[in-house]
């Protein structure tokens, strides 16, 4: 595989399509990749570390009403529901383990992807 | 418990909060959140997008702009210090409502309790709004009483349109059976719960009957009863709407007058006659007992005409009639057969009643007098009769001409029945 790529590389969504669980797992922010129905099929190894939550008790739900509800609003999850293409990147406020943490996400989305990702970095409070 | 259970549990009380469909924070009296779950953030992220819901006070701003002094003012050391407050919030073009709770737990840890209670909210208005249309209605309407009962009948509602009904206030009919809106002979047929059984049964009933008002006045209603479902499956009560047909009962009695009575006279008029002789005889049929015509003919009516005038000739045929309900029961009607001649029914009866009650029509007739401008008139009847034996009303009307012929011929003013 290519070098790895950062947060906000463009050619990010292309390298995730053709990325196994291995890859996904050397990179050093969270990888959330979806069906386009929403079931999480992959959960990186940073984004499990910092949720608390091991892959096993994620794979097979749906990630917006089941696995992170903070998520579940018209800034989130229906951007993926209404939109077909999606690259937006926002700030944002998980609740990881109850503590408020400040992250950066991008939505990433393609029509002819076979997976739809959310991406997920922490952020300086403060910081955009 | 070894490291790979405390996991385990920590884990599962993880993925417990984070699917915990309520939005809780708790945090300090400064503002510092020390824990959040998911639900909050759902709820209070997009209304502050740049924060990043480290102290309460900011993020409930939206909600509570005062937040900071309240928890600040707040005496008790434990207690409720905002209780399910409703708070409507703007964000992404749309409007939310929440509720907040926030409570002081216990010296500095606070802990706030976040809904989203927008559908409720929603349905609450449109109820709002559906109340106060049907006030609207109340309040206008003036010919009709729409008001609710229990499943035993018992009223649980006032509104104006009772009293502008009957004049019934809220005290004269709340937690009152509707009995009370129904006359005393009805009651006693125990009508009223009769209709709430048939419209449960039937999903409705309409009925037309007396109706009472405040001040013991009565009207005739025509009311509909309706059932009020409870869910799919239950019944709450009924819906009962009540008009006031005074007018139309008033016309229709007049109406059924007209239709059915010689106008001159007051008599009834033939073709009401001859449906209560078909009557009369059909019921006998059945009943056992038998019915009984008189046919009554004035002699020489053509020279009353002729000597005193037409006018007082028609006076002299409602002298006749009036003779003839003094004379009679109520039961046994007075109709007008033809121009000067009339016929009665008498519903159950033999021979010798018949010629008796004959006989005192005769008597009564010649009494009657009819004072007129060129002197007193005076008549007499000649009756023939017969007793219905089972027949059709042309041979049991054919019988009574037979014999009132007779009477003609025998001398007039005198009484023949048919054998």
């Amino acid at each position: 595989m290519t070098s790895q790529p950062a947060f906000a590389d463009p050619g990010l969504i292309a390298w995730l399509e053709t990325a196994s669980d291995q890859d996904l797992d050397t990179l050093p922010f969270g990888v959330v990749a979806m069906a386009p129905d929403g079931i999480v099929v992959a959960y990186n190894k940073a984004e499990s570390t910092i949720a608390g939550l091991r892959p096993e008790r994620v794979i097979g739900r749906h990630f917006f009403s089941s696995v992170a509800p903070c998520t579940n609003n018209y800034m989130v999850a229906e951007r993926f529901v209404q939109e077909a293409e999606l690259d937006a990147t926002i700030g944002y406020v998980f609740t990881l383990r109850m503590a408020p943490t400040p992250v950066r996400l991008r939505l990433l989305k393609r029509p002819d992807a076979r997976r739809m990702y959310l991406i997920v970095e922490r952020r300086m409070p403060g910081e955009c | 418990m070894n490291a790979d259970q405390t996991r385990e549990s920590l884990e599962v009380l993880t993925q417990f909060l984070y699917v915990a469909p309520v939005g809780l924070l708790q945090f300090q009296s400064n503002g510092a959140i020390e824990l959040v779950s998911p639900l909050a953030a759902q709820l209070l992220v997009p209304l502050n997008p740049a924060g990043d819901l480290s102290n309460a006070y900011a993020a409930l701003a939206p909600l509570v702009p005062d937040l900071a002094r309240q928890v600040r003012e707040f005496p008790e050391s434990e207690g409720p210090i905002v209780d399910h407050s409703r708070c409507a919030v703007t964000a992404g073009g749309r409007r939310f409502v929440l509720a907040l709770t926030v409570r002081r737990i216990h010296g500095d840890l606070h802990m706030a309790v976040l809904e989203d209670v927008t559908a409720l909210d929603e349905r609450e208005q449109q109820l709002q709004r559906d109340q106060e249309r049907f006030r609207a209605i109340f309040a206008n309407v003036r010919e009709y009483a729409i008001y609710t009962v229990s499943l035993d009948g018992i009223i649980d509602e006032w509104n104006q349109s009772l009293a502008q009904f009957g004049g019934w206030r809220p005290e004269d009919v709340l937690g009152r059976s509707l009995d009370m809106f129904f006359v005393a002979e009805d009651r006693q047929d125990r009508l009223p719960a009769v209709l709430l059984s048939r419209a449960r049964q039937n999903g409705s009933v309409e009925t037309e009957g007396w109706c009472l008002r405040r001040d013991g006045s009565r009207f005739w209603a025509n009311s509909v009863i309706t059932i009020l479902p409870d869910g799919e499956k239950a019944l709450r009560g009924f819906v009962v709407v009540s008009r006031d047909m005074t007018e139309r009962k008033r016309v229709e009695d007049e109406l059924r007058r007209f239709a059915t009575t010689d106008p001159l006279t007051g008599a009834f008029n033939r073709r009401y006659g001859e449906s209560c002789i078909v009557k009369a005889l059909d019921e006998s049929v059945t009943g056992g007992q038998r019915p009984g015509i008189l046919l009554l003919d004035i002699d020489h009516f053509k020279s009353i005409n002729d000597r005193y005038s037409h006018e007082a000739g028609d006076r002299a045929l409602c002298a006749l009639v009036n003779a003839c309900k003094a004379t009679l029961a109520e039961t046994q009607p007075v109709v007008r057969w033809g121009g000067e001649e009339f016929l009665v029914l008498l519903p159950s009866t033999d021979l010798d009643q018949a010629t008796a009650t004959a006989e005192r029509l005769r008597e009564a007739i010649r009494h009657a007098s009819v004072p007129t401008r060129n002197g007193v008139i005076r008549m007499t009847v000649s009756i023939g009769g017969a007793i219905g034996q089972g027949e059709s009303i042309e041979n049991l009307v054919h019988r009574a001409d037979t014999a009132l012929y007779t009477a003609k011929r025998n001398g007039r003013d005198c009484v023949v029945m048919a054998a």
